[in-house]
């Protein structure tokens, strides 16, 4: 009997006392449901709270930037100023009006960049920093010099596919162009998404809690930080749409491109409503002060944009290896991309362990193997397949789906 | 009976538990430590030692450059050298104290600015009566402005000294010297004489926990001295961590050059003697960050702080003494001993700033 008394007198305790503090009420209210609206459309007070301008900024400054990698005319510097882009210089021609050369983002800076794979580990930070900057460098004054010439077993120059399309390689088959371009996928845009803006240390740094229950809104902003960093995060992927509320895919170069073509992949499709789905029940957890419901998508939004990748590395690698000795300028096309996925490997984020899917070792050990002797020009189908089972077993699909 | 003494316990304690709101139980157990034996034992063990071991280091300077101006020669500029790096290495203790007089009279601007200007310096120089006290000399005053002055005006000890004896120039360079050792001499006594006569019972009794109480203030200037004057200053911006290359030329100490090293350990045991209360002059222990943490059952945080102060102390003593060199042949060195020092930032500013319930007060630049 009495055994039954006390929790009737703590519950009633409870809530005579319970109803004065908010924060205490959206920890209880924790587990409930929180209702996603129908599109990535968030209001306050009439007013539209999404706002990533400087992720569109930013996707359309690498957009420009990959393009003019392909420019044999240009030189090493102009092309380094589009990487660490300084506030007020020209160096966009900025076909969309999105004021690129007044403004003060650039790419570089936020290339492996993110605060919880990075910001105690700027050794690593720096040496892939340099990897871009050294593709810069290569391409210019290795590839550019050779435009005219054919490519051959350690030297660089242009490669013809069957259907006419011409490539331009280095010594070993690469791409310098595509190794940038893909390699972009995991260090700038999947690294900014899985461990910088959906991370609890940029979404709950400092105040953000404290402020996002009570609504405090930026200075000036019609948004909470923390509804903010949500939103910068989902500008990574959507940030080229013209339209946030009904995203089309396929807009730019990057992951939003890949979104695409792996959910056009029938053994992955749905993933691009999941991922879509998860941005807008988490913002909307966020604006329900529900953080439970919030992590649990950023948990399936690091599964999902780390599957993008791995997946287009696999798919890579096994498109380049059936067009190996029978179209060798396709097959090294499709290797360089493959080589940028891998490369974007070390970026990914297994919510399990919270580390990427293949480490950064094993990515090393990968890039150094298809860059091994003459490269491309005698990496063999074994090799290939090798790798790609590898890749697959960690993310737990097989590679025979993601090679059709 | 037995069953009568467990309700009402189970009672209590559910009455308070279900009373409290929000972080109110942690809120409690932070306000009952003793923050005053805790801010005592900094203000008399430490921080007035140390301010008091300065006044007396410049007090030597002051005099070393008097025997200098009246006989410039090789053996008063060694004084005078030997005397500057002693006050320099002082100084290491006590830059992460922005609070009081100091703050009030940007006192770590006037005295630590790196890297100087010697363009100013040399304005300075030839116009003379510079107001060493205005912020746009704040790049040509303090002990990096006097680095240049003793040991990168000549490219060696002759042509130094050929210039402070030059008939044309000489009294000119010996007058600047001669200002930026009395300019540090002076508001480091102001800095001094408002702690011993005024701010220390200020300092003590302002123990609240909120925004401009002093124990909150002065957590967050510290931990601010770490992310910035030792982290980024003395070893994140000369190794690049901060721009798109290296830059080698920002080092602390650059016209020494072999000193970089010393007065980053410096700094850092500094900042550890201060973490555990450790006193200045004797090295005794006293209540500290450490004791406070203890008593609210984060002894883990403790371990893990000083675990990664050693472990960073261990990366910066593999450095070379000269930075510059450092920098110029193995730069990744660098930037170790500066993912170590971060790796203490996320620790004081997240985890312990969390257990003390005390918020931030200043915030990086980084967003976008």
């Amino acid at each position: 009997m009495k055994k039954l008394i006390t929790p009737l007198v703590l519950a009633l305790v409870l809530a005579s006392c319970s109803s004065d503090d908010d924060k205490t009420d959206n920890n209880n209210n924790n587990n409930q449901t929180v209702d996603a609206p129908a599109t990535y459309l968030f209001t306050r007070n009439g007013e539209n709270t999404v706002s990533y301008s400087g992720q569109s900024q930013r996707i359309a400054m690498a957009e420009e930037l990959i393009s003019a990698l392909k420019d044999e005319t240009r030189d090493e510097v102009s092309l380094d100023a589009m990487f660490a882009h300084v506030e007020g210089d020209q160096d966009f021609s900025d076909p969309d009006m999105l004021e690129l050369n007044a403004s003060s983002k650039n790419v570089r800076s936020k290339t492996a960049g993110s605060a919880d794979y990075f910001s105690s580990n700027s050794t690593d930070a720096n040496a892939i920093k340099a990897d871009f900057d050294s593709w810069i460098s290569s391409q210019v004054n290795d590839v550019f010099p050779n435009w005219e010439n054919t490519a051959s077993p350690g030297n660089a120059g242009l490669a013809q596919e069957l259907g006419g399309s011409i490539r331009y390689v280095n010594e070993k088959g690469l791409e310098y162009n595509q190794a940038f371009a893909k390699s972009l996928n995991g260090a700038f845009l999947a690294d900014q998404i899985c461990n910088n803006y959906l991370s609890s240390a940029v979404l709950d740094a400092g105040d953000n809690i404290t402020n996002n229950d009570n609504d405090v809104l930026v200075d000036g902003k019609d948004y909470t930080t923390m509804e903010h960093k949500w939103d910068e995060a989902f500008g990574y992927l959507y940030g080229a749409e013209e339209d946030e509320t009904s995203p089309v895919l396929g807009v730019d170069s990057f992951l939003n491109k890949y979104l695409d073509k792996v959910e056009g992949d029938s053994d992955f499709a749905g993933i691009a409503d999941d991922i879509y789905n998860a941005f807008k029940l988490g913002r909307a957890a966020i604006v329900a002060k529900n953080y439970t419901v919030r992590d649990e998508q950023v948990e399936i939004l690091r599964e999902k944009i780390s599957m993008i990748i791995g997946i287009r590395a696999v798919y890579y690698l096994q498109v380049g290896k059936t067009n190996l000795g029978v179209d060798n300028a396709s097959a090294f096309h499709d290797l360089s991309e493959g080589f940028g996925f891998i490369y974007s490997l070390q970026f990914t984020r297994n919510p399990m362990t919270d580390a990427p899917y293949v480490s950064k070792s094993m990515v090393d050990g990968y890039i150094n193997t298809l860059m091994e002797g003459n490269g491309f020009w005698d990496v063999t189908a074994e090799t290939l397949d090798q790798m790609s089972e590898d890749i697959a077993a960690e993310f737990g699909f097989t590679v025979d789906q993601a090679a059709n | 009976m037995f069953k009568k003494i467990i309700l009402s316990i189970t009672f209590s304690i559910g009455f308070m538990f279900a009373c409290s709101e929000g972080d109110d139980l942690d809120n409690n157990q932070n306000e009952s430590f003793d923050r005053g034996s805790l801010q005592t034992n900094l203000a008399d063990n430490i921080i007035i030692p140390a301010y008091q071991d300065l006044s007396q280091q410049l007090g030597l300077l002051v005099s070393a450059k008097e025997n200098f101006i009246a006989n410039s020669n090789q053996e008063n500029l060694e004084v005078l050298r030997n005397n500057f790096l002693e006050s320099y290495m002082v100084w290491q203790s006590l830059e992460m104290f922005n609070i009081g007089k100091a703050e009030e009279n940007f006192y770590h601007y006037q005295m630590n600015v790196y890297p100087t200007n010697i363009d100013e310096i040399q304005d300075n120089i030839t116009t003379g009566n510079a107001d060493l006290f205005n912020p746009n000399n704040n790049d040509a005053a303090g002990f990096p402005a006097l680095d240049y002055m003793l040991y990168g005006i000549g490219d060696n000890d002759t042509e130094i000294l050929d210039t402070y004896n030059n008939q044309d120039y000489g009294q000119n360079h010996k007058n600047y010297v001669s200002s930026l050792i009395d300019q540090m001499k002076s508001i480091t006594e102001i800095v001094l004489n408002d702690w011993t006569t005024a701010y220390r019972d200020e300092f003590i009794a302002s123990t609240e926990n909120s925004a401009s109480s002093a124990v909150n203030k002065f957590v967050n200037d510290f931990i601010y001295y770490f992310e910035k004057g030792l982290r980024a200053n003395k070893i994140g911006i000369p190794a690049g961590n901060f721009s798109s290359s290296p830059l080698p030329h920002t080092v602390e100490g650059y016209y020494v050059r072999e000193t970089s090293k010393d007065l980053t350990l410096e700094a850092l045991n500094a900042f550890q003697n201060l973490f555990n209360g450790t006193h200045y002059i004797t090295n005794d222990s006293g209540v500290g960050f450490t004791d406070y943490l203890n008593y609210l059952d984060r002894n883990d945080l403790v371990n893990l702080i000083n675990n990664q102060l050693d472990e960073a102390r261990a990366k910066i003593s593999i450095l070379d003494d000269n930075y510059f060199d450092q920098i110029n042949n193995d730069n990744t060195k660098m930037t170790q001993a500066y993912d170590a020092l971060q790796t203490v930032v996320v620790l004081i500013k997240v985890d312990m700033l969390q257990a003390f319930n005390i918020s931030v007060d200043y915030v990086d630049a980084d967003g976008d």
